[in-house]
């Protein structure tokens, strides 16, 4: 089981800057679809790379599916030479995105995105108009039923009287 | 709180694909959804993740006994 809580507070305790993204993005949005983890898109820079590494260094990040005993280690040189990281961890699976089709990087994302405040952890969530937008661009068919419940909800949520 | 996107976007153009997905959604689910706070969403989330994980764990043990 992925635990929200305690990522969302391990990132925000190292004032890592990233967006939530994805099935968990959704979730935060109202969606009823089981995610199983935590997308983020994290910013590029030296200094926030840094400070992601120091954040899940606690939890034994790992390549998600890898056989064990791979000469793997996440630290800030790894994160620089790559982009996107699909790991495991003590606190659940984490995806970390440097860009996603159809949005970019998180330069891109951030003026599309909301402060939310999930078990009193303030972070950023990519908004509902432009998380569908993304998915729509990555063009997935396993996406078009997600796709049509965060429409549906965004539809839903126009109505009178609902949060967020 | 913040929760309005600062730039924000054009409408959505209805995709046929979409729209025909979008008549088995249920909309019930959504609007208690959107009930709650976003922490009672992601703590309903991580209550289906446990859920959905002792399913497995029981269809594993059931396996092994037949």
């Amino acid at each position: 089981m992925t635990d929200f809580d305690a990522l969302l507070r391990a990132l925000a305790a190292a004032d890592v800057r990233f967006i939530v993204v994805g099935g968990a993005a959704a979730t935060a949005h109202g969606a009823a679809r089981l995610t199983v983890d935590l997308d983020i898109v994290y910013e590029r820079s030296r200094e926030n790379i840094r400070r992601l590494v120091a954040a899940l260094s606690d939890s034994q990040p790992y390549l998600r599916g890898a056989p064990p005993g791979l000469p793997f280690r996440l630290d800030e040189e790894t994160v620089q030479r790559g982009l996107n990281f699909t790991l495991t961890c003590t606190l659940g699976d984490i995806d970390l995105l440097g860009e996603i089709a159809g949005g970019g990087g998180y330069a891109d994302l951030l003026p599309h995105s909301i402060v939310l405040k999930p078990f009193g952890t303030e972070c950023r969530c990519l908004g509902l108009s432009r998380l569908i937008q993304v998915k729509r661009a990555a063009g997935r068919p396993k996406d078009f039923d997600a796709i049509a419940e965060l429409e549906a909800l965004e539809q839903e949520r126009d109505e009178p009287g609902k949060q967020i | 709180m913040n929760l309005m996107s600062r730039d924000p976007l054009p409408p959505i153009t209805p995709d046929p694909v979409i729209e025909y997905y979008k008549k088995d959604i249920d909309r019930t689910l959504l609007r208690e959804n959107l009930k709650l706070t976003v922490t009672e969403r992601f703590e309903k989330l991580m209550a289906l993740q446990r859920f959905a994980e002792e399913m497995r764990r029981a269809g594993c043990r059931a396996r092994q006994q037949q």
